[in-house]
């Protein structure tokens, strides 16, 4: 339903020149969640005011069903936007907040009532609705920058971290909201978030940023268990990196006492595992057997992590479930076997830096 | 009991004690001289300037009517009634046509890249530190007789003879609005300066075009603002003298001068005072229609 095609948009011009957004192309199908995520700076609000009209793209096409808007005003996509800063009309009330773009379209005065109470009623809000914006905490005031939004109907709702002002507890609430609203509405979201766990406990599929580049587009357990590179790796989750080669047929650890059999061209690699994957016991089958150091121990309720170096001084980090009687798995000092199951392993392209 | 009680006492008495110079200055040269004029206005004028002390309305009666020499009849008086008028109607004049060179002047320097105001600003207010004399002269050495304007268009062809502009409401006019411009432009360059883009963004979004956007979004928020500028225009403007008396002469009057003639060639003090009262009571009605717009914004 939206095409993105070689999407650059570059600011300034000659020496001074940031390209902040690098041949970007993707398709959103209608009725997806899907999800911006990357580190602050990579270019996700530059990517959604193109979508929504606010800048034109330097090169490249955006196609909405069909038809080419790349050069289109914001006011004449079926497209709405939710701020970052809600960016509600402090001069109006919370009524006609969410009614301003029926208005704005000349709709008649009963469907705009009509519609603002059906909208107030969606986002829970509708005994606010004669207050001044003004006047709401920050999760209300989110609540009728959604429903401004939605109220028009529109092809595509953007979202630029709309959670990101508020508290924990909040936002945990309003994940849950926006997810429900989604699949109530039955819309198309493109959400924004430089948050992973928001990312992957809503998104049908993310596509995560660094630099001005898409680096993968996958749903969320995808992205988690294979990560295309060492920037979504490292951005996803807690991993740990470690140098390896492979050579005819076998991945070599060099600290490791064994070899597995691998289905990889041979040269370097990065090998990479989940703390949580990290075993730490000797003599597993199938596995990579290490002897490491225990730096330090964090406990973190449901779990500890367990802070290790190797002979070497690469550090790896385990993360061990705490049972019920709560025994420590080591003692800092102590020197432990540790083991990396195969299955765990994921390999990496090495990566110059 | 006892001790908090003279504590409390101690503490309104040093309060009293640190109002006590604003207290004095208010009374000795804002209320003071406020009574005086009040006063005057009630008495009757000394042959040579100045007051005679007998009761007398002869000055609040002047300012509207006047008395034949001959049989006594009362009119209303047509001077001071065209005096009246011209002073409110210029007032109002000034204010639109500042509004209309202000509002934009305004939204062009609030809309420069934050280096560029400063610079901008500097621009607007050099006239206002300069002698407000030097001002209206230099307006007046524009579009005197043979003034640059009339010199310029007369070398380009563009007229005949000199077009007569000086001494008249025109005139007036032109000065009023150069001078006061800047009291439009900062307070409104103030509100815009406030005014968030994003919302602007944010409307564009919501299907609004330019005009809704403006009507909608930016007016209802600059609007303070703009009020204030007016206010800031209308009310100096109601009471000019220094501009009237330059660019209008004898034959375009306004109040300020009607006020100084009678405390001057006009010997009629209770009536000048009677007249500095209208004109207090004139600034009055524009304050309180002021604080009614304001204050009605807030509460709907
Ligand atoms: N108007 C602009 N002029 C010049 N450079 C800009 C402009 N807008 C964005 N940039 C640059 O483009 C890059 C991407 O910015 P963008 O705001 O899209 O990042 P982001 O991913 O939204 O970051 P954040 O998570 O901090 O919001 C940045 O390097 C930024 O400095
Ligand atoms: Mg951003």
């Amino acid at each position: 339903m939206l095409d993105l095609r070689n999407l650059t948009k570059r600011f300034g011009k000659g020496d001074s020149a940031v390209t902040a957004l690098h041949e970007v192309s993707f398709s959103i199908t209608e009725g997806e969640f899907f999800t911006l995520l990357g580190p602050s700076g990579c270019g996700k609000t530059t990517l959604l005011r193109l979508i929504a009209g606010f800048e034109p793209p330097t090169s490249g096409a955006l196609v909405l069903d069909g038809r080419d808007i790349a050069h289109t005003p914001p006011n004449r996509r079926p497209v709405n936007t939710v701020f970052q800063n809600y960016a509600l009309f402090p001069h109006l009330t919370v009524a006609e907040n969410v009614g301003f773009a029926l208005g704005a379209q000349g709709r008649p005065k009963v469907e705009i009532a009509e519609t603002v109470t059906r909208m107030l009623d969606l986002v829970q809000l509708s005994h606010l609705a004669q207050r001044k914006s003004g006047e709401l905490s920050g999760g209300q005031q989110q609540r009728v920058a959604l429903a401004r939004a939605l109220a028009p109907k529109p092809r595509i709702l953007l979202l630029d971290e709309p959670l990101s002002a508020l508290d924990m507890k909040l936002r945990k609430e309003m994940q849950v909201e926006l997810k429900r609203l989604q699949q109530e509405t039955g819309l198309t979201f493109i959400f924004v978030t430089h948050d992973q766990e928001e990312a992957l406990t809503m998104s049908d599929r993310i596509a995560v940023m660094g630099g001005g580049r898409i680096q993968q587009i996958a749903s969320p357990r995808e992205l988690y268990d294979q990560p295309a590179n060492r920037f979504v790796a490292g951005f996803i989750g807690e991993t740990n990196f470690l140098a390896a080669t492979c050579a005819a047929g076998r991945l070599i650890l060099p600290q490791a006492a064994t070899t597995l059999p691998v289905a990889h061209a041979d040269g370097p690699v990065t090998l990479m595992v989940r703390p949580e994957h990290v075993v730490l016991a000797g003599a597993q089958p199938d596995a990579l057997t290490l002897t490491a150091q225990v730096d330090r121990l964090v406990y973190f309720g449901t779990d500890t992590h367990v802070h290790l170096h190797l002979a070497d001084g690469c550090t790896l980090v385990a993360r061990v479930q705490n049972g019920l009687r709560g025994g420590l798995p080591c003692r800092q000092g102590e020197t432990i076997p540790v083991s990396l199951p195969g299955d765990a392993l994921h390999l990496l392209p090495q990566e110059a830096g | 009991m006892d001790a908090q009680a003279q504590e409390i006492r101690s503490d309104t008495l040093r309060r009293w004690g640190l109002a006590l110079p604003a207290v004095t200055i208010i009374t000795l040269f804002s209320i003071l001289p406020l009574v005086v004029v009040v006063i005057y206005s009630f008495l009757a004028p000394g042959d040579f300037g100045g007051v005679r002390w007998q009761l007398s309305v002869e000055g609040w009666f002047s300012v509207l009517f006047e008395r034949d020499i001959f049989d006594d009849t009362v009119t209303l008086s047509d001077a001071h009634l065209t005096i009246l008028g011209r002073s409110v109607a210029l007032s109002l004049a000034t204010t639109v046509i500042t509004l209309i060179l202000g509002v934009p002047t305004a939204w062009f320097i609030a809309t420069r890249p934050a280096r560029q105001r400063a610079f901008w600003l500097f621009l607007i207010t050099i006239p206002f530190w300069t002698n407000l004399l030097v001002r209206t002269i230099a307006v007046q050495e524009m579009i005197r007789s043979e003034g640059v304007f009339n010199n310029l268009f007369l070398s380009v062809g563009l007229i005949d003879a000199p077009i007569q502009m000086m001494f008249t409401n025109f005139a007036v006019l032109v000065g009023m609005a150069y001078v006061f411009l800047p009291l439009m432009v900062l307070p409104v360059y103030a509100a815009i300066e406030k005014f968030d883009f994003r919302l602007a963004e944010a409307s564009y979004d919501l299907y609004a075009s330019r005009l809704y956007c403006l009507r909608k979004v930016i007016l209802p928020l600059v609007r303070p603002g703009i009020i204030a500028g007016s206010i800031l225009v209308f009310v100096p403007s109601l009471g000019a003298y220094v501009t009237p008396r330059i660019m209008g002469g004898g034959k375009s009057m306004m109040l300020g001068n009607l006020i100084e003639m009678q405390f001057g060639q006009g010997r009629n003090w209770p009536l000048g005072a009677a007249l500095s009262l209208t004109l207090t009571a004139l600034v009055l009605v524009a304050l309180v229609w002021y604080t009614r717009l304001t204050a009605g914004k807030r509460r709907g």
